[in-house]
C-alpha cells in the first residue's frame, strides 16, 4: 500500500484495509484513552507526522526515557508516541529486528522489543527472540506516574514476557513458558548464567548432607532436593563483594 | 445637527448617583458633559472619523486618516475607539495646537507617532485639568537665569517624557523577547526539544542511566536479578510437579480414603471458623471490601485487615447493649443523640407480620359457655340464624286456581263474555 505521509486512514476504524495483527487494526493494541492522549499530544503532532522506518530510526535514537503515560493528565511519553507510530507503521520483520540488533542504543532495543511484544503473534518466536537479551544489563530511565525510576534492559524485558501490563499498555496473551515447554514447542530455557549456575548447583550438592533425594535433571534444571531458598544465600555471600 | 447623544433623551446627564456595591464611571459624565460644551461653541468637524457609537453616512473617514501603514496591524485597533474621546478633547481645546495634534496629522508615520500619539492622547485627559486651573502668575526670569535653567532643566514637557518612556519600555519588551527567543533556540538545539517542556523535572529526582559507572556492581547485580529469575522458574516448575502428584495421588486412592481426607480437612476448617469469636449483641459489623485485596497489599495491611472482629470491644462499649436503656440499644453508637434519628431499630423489631405465627389462637374465653351467654356474632351472622318466630317457616307453594288451566288474559282478569 502506498505509504500516506500521516496515516490518518489507520487511525480512522472504519473502512481499515491495511496490515492486521491478530486480525484487528494494529493501533486498536492500545487503549482509546491512550490513544487519544498520544494523538493528541505535542510529540505526536510535531514528531511524529510522515515519518517511515528510516526516520523513526532518527527519533528513536534520541530517546531518553521509557515509560507510559505520566501525570494527571496522562501525557504519553515519546516512547510510547514512537511505539504507536510503529504500529501504524507495521514494518517488515527484518527492520525491527535490526532495530533490535542495535548495540549502541538502549532505548532503540527497549523501542523494539515492546514491538515485538505486541505484534507478533507466534508465542515461540517471541520467546527466543527477546530471551537473549535478558543478559543485557544496562540501565533504562523509566518515567512513572509521579516521577521516575530505575531499571534495566533484562528487567524491561522480563516485565514484558510476564507482566499483563506495561507502559500503559495490556500486553496481548501470550502463553507461559512452561505451557510451551510441555507442549515441546520450546527448550527450557537457558540462562546466561550457563555455567556459573551448575557450579553453584554443585557446590549446593556438596554441602548439603545428602538427606533428601538428589535428581540431577538435563540443563541442572529442578534443584531435586528441594531447598531453593539456598540458591539465593550462597550467590549473595559469594558475588555481592562489590556492594 | 445636534450631537447625537447616546441616551436619546434631551435631560441634561446628571452625576451618578452613589450606588452601593457599584464602580463609578465617570469618564463618561465628563464626556458628556464636554459633549454638551462643545455643542454650545458649535464648532463642528468636518472631517469625522467614524465614531465607535454611532458612525454617519456623510462622514467618511479622511483621506490622512485612512492613509495608516497597515504592517502596523496591532496599532490598528486602537485607532478606531481613540480616536472619538480625541476627536471631542479637538473640539475642545480648538486653537491650542498641542505636540501631539501635529502629530497626528502626519500619520503616514512610524510607530512612535502613533504610540506618541496614544500616549500623548492619554496625557491630554489628564492635562485637560490644567487649562481649566487658574494660570499660574508669569514670572519674569533674568536673561542669565534663563540660561541657567536650559542648562539645568533636564525635563522636557510632560508629552514628550511620556514618549520616552514609551519608547524605553518596547525597548525593554523587544529585549525580552529576544533573550527567549534564543533562549528556545538555544533548548533546541542542545537537545531538549519544545515539547518536552517539563520544566519542573528536579534534579534529584532525575535517574541516572549511565553505563558503566561501576562495572563491578552492575555486573553483580545483573548477576542477581538473573538468578532470582532462574529460581523463579524452578519454582514454577516445582509447584507444578507437586500439582500432578497430588492428583495422581488422589486418583490412586480408594473411595473411603478420600473420604477420610475430606472429613479431616472439614473438620479443620470448623475450626477455624469457631476459633473466631462470637458477634455481641448488635455488635456493628464492618465489610472489609470486595476490592483491594490480595498479593497488591501490604503483609500489615493484609494482617490488618483480616483480623478477627467478632466480640470486640473498645474503650466505652458495653458488652451487652442489654443493659442499657432502649433509647440507648442501636447498632451504631454514633447515632445516639443525633436530630432526625426516628425510632427505627432494625427490621426484626418493626416488622408487624404475623408470619403464621397467630394461625390458630382464635378466640376461646366462650367456648365452654352456654349458648344463651355466648358473644353476639361478628359480621351480623347469616342471617339465617333467627329462627324463632312467625317469621321463621319458610313460605309455601302457592294454590292454583281451578278457572285458569286453559288459556286467559294476560292481565288475568276474567274473561268478558261480551
Amino acid at each position: 500500500m502506498a505509504h500516506q505521509a500521516d496515516a490518518k486512514k489507520s487511525l480512522d476504524e472504519r473502512g481499515y484495509t491495511g496490515a492486521l495483527i491478530r486480525g484487528d487494526n494494529p493501533l486498536k493494541l492500545f487503549e482509546k484513552a491512550v490513544r487519544d492522549r498520544i494523538v493528541d499530544s505535542y510529540y505526536w503532532k510535531e514528531q511524529c507526522f510522515g515519518l517511515n522506518a528510516a526516520t523513526l530510526l532518527d527519533r528513536a535514537v534520541e530517546l531518553t526515557f521509557i515509560g507510559g503515560t505520566y501525570g494527571v493528565a496522562q501525557k504519553p511519553t515519546p516512547f510510547l508516541c514512537l511505539a504507536f507510530k510503529l504500529l501504524q507503521l507495521t514494518p517488515d520483520k527484518e527492520i525491527i529486528l535490526f532495530y533490535l540488533e542495535q548495540e549502541e542504543y538502549k532505548y532503540l532495543r527497549a523501542l523494539a522489543a515492546f514491538y515485538i511484544r505486541l505484534a507478533w503473534e507466534k508465542d515461540a518466536d517471541v520467546y527466543t527472540t527477546l530471551e537473549p537479551y535478558l543478559s543485557d544489563s544496562r540501565k533504562l530511565k523509566r518515567r512513572i506516574r509521579e516521577g521516575w525510576a530505575l531499571t534495566h534492559v533484562d528487567e524491561f524485558i522480563d516485565d514484558l514476557l510476564l507482566k499483563n501490563r506495561v507502559c500503559a499498555t495490556t500486553l496481548p496473551k501470550l502463553n507461559p513458558r512452561l505451557f510451551l515447554e510441555d507442549e515441546d514447542r520450546l527448550e527450557p530455557r537457558v540462562s546466561a548464567l550457563g555455567e556459573e549456575l551448575e557450579e553453584l548447583d554443585h557446590d549446593d550438592e556438596r554441602d548439603s548432607a545428602s538427606d533428601g533425594e538428589v535428581e540431577e535433571l538435563p540443563n541442572g534444571h529442578a534443584n531435586g532436593d528441594g531447598r531453593p531458598g539456598s540458591d539465593g544465600e550462597v550467590v549473595s555471600d559469594e558475588e555481592m563483594d562489590g556492594d | 445637527m445636534p450631537p447625537p447623544s447616546s441616551r436619546m433623551t434631551k435631560n441634561r446627564p446628571q452625576p451618578i448617583r452613589y450606588r452601593p456595591g457599584k464602580a463609578e464611571v465617570a469618564e463618561e459624565a465628563s464626556e458628556d458633559e464636554e459633549s454638551e460644551q462643545s455643542d454650545d461653541e458649535a464648532a463642528q468637524e468636518e472631517v469625522a472619523a467614524p465614531r465607535a457609537p454611532q458612525p454617519k453616512a456623510t462622514s467618511f473617514p479622511s483621506h490622512n486618516k485612512l492613509a495608516v501603514d497597515l504592517s502596523k496591524a496591532d496599532q490598528q485597533t486602537s485607532a478606531a475607539p481613540k480616536s472619538a474621546p480625541k476627536k471631542q478633547d479637538d473640539d475642545d481645546l480648538e486653537g491650542f495646537v498641542t505636540a501631539s495634534e501635529s502629530s497626528e496629522e502626519d500619520e503616514a508615520g512610524g510607530s512612535s507617532d502613533e504610540e506618541g500619539a496614544d500616549s500623548s492622547e492619554e496625557e491630554e485627559e489628564s492635562s485637560d485639568d490644567e487649562p481649566k486651573k487658574p494660570m499660574l502668575r508669569p514670572t519674569f526670569i533674568s536673561k542669565a537665569k534663563r540660561a541657567q535653567q536650559a542648562t539645568a532643566q533636564p525635563q522636557r514637557s510632560a508629552d514628550d517624557a511620556a514618549a520616552e518612556e514609551e519608547r524605553k519600555r518596547k525597548e525593554k519588551a523587544d529585549e525580552m523577547l529576544q533573550a527567549q527567543l534564543e533562549r528556545d533556540a538555544a533548548n533546541r538545539a542542545a537537545g531538549r526539544k519544545a515539547w518536552d517542556d517539563d520544566a519542573d523535572i528536579n534534579p534529584e529526582d532525575e535517574v541516572d542511566d549511565t553505563d558503566g559507572v561501576d562495572p563491578e556492581a552492575e555486573r553483580a547485580a545483573w548477576k542477581l536479578r538473573e538468578l532470582k529469575r532462574v529460581r523463579r522458574d524452578r519454582l514454577a516448575i516445582e509447584e507444578k510437579e507437586k500439582e500432578r502428584e497430588e492428583i495422581e495421588r488422589r486418583r490412586n486412592m480408594t473411595a473411603e480414603e478420600r473420604e477420610a481426607e475430606d472429613k479431616i480437612y472439614i473438620d479443620a476448617q470448623k475450626e477455624d471458623r469457631e476459633g473466631k469469636g462470637q458477634m455481641g449483641f448488635m455488635q456493628k459489623y464492618h465489610h472489609k471490601g470486595a476490592f483491594f485485596v490480595g498479593d497488591e497489599q501490604d503483609e500489615e495491611v493484609q494482617k490488618v485487615m483480616n483480623r478477627d472482629l467478632a466480640g470486640a470491644r473498645f474503650v466505652d462499649e458495653t458488652g451487652d447493649k442489654g443493659v442499657l436503656p432502649e433509647y440507648m440499644r442501636i447498632r451504631d453508637m454514633t447515632k445516639l443523640g443525633k436530630k432526625g434519628r426516628t425510632k427505627y431499630k432494625d427490621l426484626k423489631a418493626e416488622d408487624t407480620g404475623r408470619w403464621g405465627t397467630e394461625l390458630g389462637n382464635k378466640r376461646r374465653d366462650y367456648d365452654g359457655l352456654d349458648d344463651r351467654f355466648r358473644p353476639d356474632e361478628r359480621g351480623g351472622g347469616g342471617g339465617e340464624r333467627e329462627q324463632t318466630g312467625a317469621n321463621a317457616q319458610p313460605v309455601g307453594e302457592r294454590r292454583r286456581r281451578e278457572d285458569d288451566d286453559g288459556y286467559r288474559d294476560r292481565d288475568g282478569k276474567r274473561v268478558r263474555y261480551d
